[in-house]
């Protein structure tokens, strides 16, 4: 009799979403699905509105990353008005994504992921949190703490405002670095590079520690994506896309995000609301990509900052080809915060961020834009078409959580497979697999702030709806 | 940057008001904070947010006196003011956080947790759009009325006040006594 194990919800990611993991009458793991569970309808209801409101709307779509909808969405403007932008209004941009990467991948690595490889899977899990890693360690957790209030910082000094500052427009930005906000982030450089490089350091002994959890996290084969600039160096605003295969081999590059259609294809699962994309010419599920940290390391040829080059020749070495265990986000999420602070310093000797040339006007010239940027997660796309009025009439959206939601499949199977045998659900594996998925950093909503207390809940069932075993927590 | 721990007090009342603007009545909370930011008053500092995430464990801590301002769902019929304690098993469990968390968070990373509350708001329509339902209109300008007259240094004691919040159930009660 065919079994299937459900855990619902899943804990320590951004919205809800449960996994399914089915088992065949040996007991045995044969496939696995991550559910979200919840329907946002962002696309729909942004018809007929004006184009150039997107930015303030859209931001409004996630309260961890609004800044990477906001500068998607003020690209997918520029397009419709057809303008380039200021140099100055670009590297202002630049600089408050590298904010944003700072700030979210911090909080991922240092209080939702660090607590599993720091703290132990068998860890209880009313331990096995920020407040245990404040136990184990408080510089740590404070460190973090201050590192994701840096990359804040950096976007509150630039936005103005506390929450969701009207800041990136279509056409470039409303205001520049003041000499003041310029002051103050360089004198927190350096307590921000001091944290990055502990956690790097700390990183790399765990990565001799689990060398299994490299093996069995989502260690698969697939394809990766992300933006890289004309040399092949790493993006995060510009530049065009880049498709790579698990050896590390280009398959198409410098791709117009604006082309994105051609090359992406989106498949629709009954048993979710996330999209699953997947790369066209392959068709689906042939086409499985991963996008994030992970992926821009792989697709990329160096960093283009000299601290961070070094780590990236490391990281690379620890794949032939590509870097395919998912376990490795981590790293590349501590590699990139690394890269962000030295473009961040590269950008405080640059008088230009104090220009005031910062804005280029246009009517509609274009009746469709296409605006990409790399989230935090993996590649951002807000694709609008209007009416000769600016008036929305198709909006479509694809994010980074969506991209990886084959891989997350992928990652909640092999895991399983690892630690599943039978009826009986090891708490291990629990633990195991909800890391796998934590391993992408999912962010599924933040439209509505109460979350609450999110107890876990695992069933197995047979086929006729009879539940053979069942374990709650929380 | 200077990193002094535990860090120091500075500011008397802090107000962290909290939601989404998007969804109606969820956004009272960052209204009610916008609101008093305007007012400019001596000793407060405010802070509008769409979700309580780590790093506002910093500025909690500076403060001496802090409230969250929050829509609820739970008490529709008046502002109710709840003192609270930092949360003993609270977990970050997502990207953001609850108050008795945050609160937690203040006392154990950055040495200092203050005085805190929560002041609700009652939430009726939590729908797309940016206007409010009457029940969260009026809370708002109960709301306002509060904080002001608690940055005065007016205890959260006083009988009048006690009365305006609404009718407080037997916990809240027993809580101000």
């Amino acid at each position: 009799m065919s079994k299937r194990i459900v855990i619902d919800p899943v804990t320590r990611i951004e919205g809800h979403a449960k996994i399914s993991i089915f088992m065949d009458d040996a007991g045995n793991v044969t496939d696995a699905e991550f559910h979200v569970v919840e329907f946002r309808g962002f696309e729909k209801f942004c018809e007929g509105r004006p184009y150039s409101e997107m930015p303030g709307i859209t931001q409004r779509i996630c309260g961890i990353c609004p800044v990477s909808h906001t500068l998607a969405s003020a690209k997918a403007g520029d397009a419709i008005m057809a303008v380039s932008i200021p140099p100055a209004a670009d590297k202002l941009r630049r600089l408050m994504n590298l904010g944003q990467i700072i700030q979210s991948h911090a909080l991922s690595f240092f209080h939702l992921s660090a607590p599993d490889f720091l703290l132990g899977w068998e860890t209880p899990p009313a331990q096995r949190n920020v407040f245990g890693l404040i136990n184990s360690n408080v510089g740590l957790a404070r460190a973090g703490i201050r590192l994701r209030q840096f990359g804040q910082e950096i976007i509150e000094i630039l936005g103005s405002k506390k929450i969701h500052p009207v800041w990136a427009v279509p056409g470039g930005v409303r205001s520049n670095l003041s000499a003041e906000g310029r002051a103050k982030i360089q004198a927190w450089l350096p307590e921000a590079y001091a944290t990055t490089k502990l956690a790097l350091d700390l990183f790399k002994k765990t990565l001799e520690t689990h060398q299994r959890e490299i093996q069995i996290f989502g260690n698969f084969p697939s394809l990766f994506m992300g933006l890289v600039a004309p040399d092949g160096s790493w993006e995060h605003h510009g530049g065009k896309l880049r498709f790579t295969d698990s050896s590390g081999s280009v398959i198409a590059d410098q791709v117009d995000p604006a082309d994105y259609q051609k090359y992406i294809g989106e498949s629709v699962q009954n048993s979710s609301y996330l999209k699953s994309p997947y790369y066209l010419p392959l068709g689906f599920p042939a086409g499985i990509y991963r996008v994030g940290p992970l992926a821009r390391l792989n697709v990329c040829e160096r960093m283009g900052v000299p601290q961070a080059d070094v780590e990236l020749a490391k990281f690379k070495k620890l794949g032939r080809g590509a870097v395919t265990s998912s376990f490795l986000y981590h790293y590349a999420r501590l590699i990139e915060i690394l890269a962000s602070l030295e473009f961040v310093e590269r950008y405080m000797a640059d008088p230009e961020l104090s220009s005031d040339d910062l804005r280029a006007d246009a009517g509609i010239n274009s009746l469709q834009g296409v605006g990409a940027s790399e989230a935090p997660r993996g590649t951002l796309f807000h694709d609008y078409t209007v009416d000769r009025n600016g008036l929305l009439q198709k909006v479509n959206l694809i994010v980074a959580t969506g991209q990886n939601n084959l891989a997350m499949n992928q990652t909640v199977a092999q895991i399983a497979r690892h630690y599943v045998r039978g009826s009986d659900i090891p708490e291990a594996m629990l633990n195991r697999v909800e890391h796998g998925i934590r391993c992408y950093d999912p962010c599924l909503s933040c439209s509505t702030h109460a979350v609450g207390q999110m107890p876990l809940h695992v069933q197995i069932i047979a086929p006729d709806g009879t539940v053979l075993n069942e374990m709650a927590r929380g | 940057m200077n990193f002094e721990f535990p860090v120091p007090i500075d500011a008397d009342l802090l107000v962290i008001g909290y939601g989404n603007s998007l969804r109606r009545d969820d956004g009272v909370g960052v209204r009610v904070a916008e609101a008093i930011e305007t007012l400019n008053l001596p000793g407060v500092r405010t802070l509008e947010c769409q979700l309580l995430s780590p790093e506002y464990a910093d500025p909690i801590a500076r403060a001496r006196r802090v409230i969250f301002v929050d829509a609820a769902v739970d008490r529709i019929d008046g502002v109710y003011l709840r003192k609270l304690e930092p949360g003993d098993n609270s977990q970050l469990m997502a990207h953001a956080a609850d108050p008795r968390t945050m609160l937690a968070l203040a006392r154990d990373v950055f040495g200092r947790t203050p005085e805190a509350w929560w002041l609700t708001i009652p939430a009726i329509h939590l729908g797309f759009g940016m206007d409010y339902s009457p029940e969260a209109e009026a809370g708002f300008h109960d709301a306002v009325a509060k904080i002001r007259h608690m940055a005065a240094g007016e205890g959260v004691q006083d009988t009048k006040y006690c009365k305006a919040v609404g009718n407080l159930g037997a916990v809240d009660q027993a809580i101000l006594a």
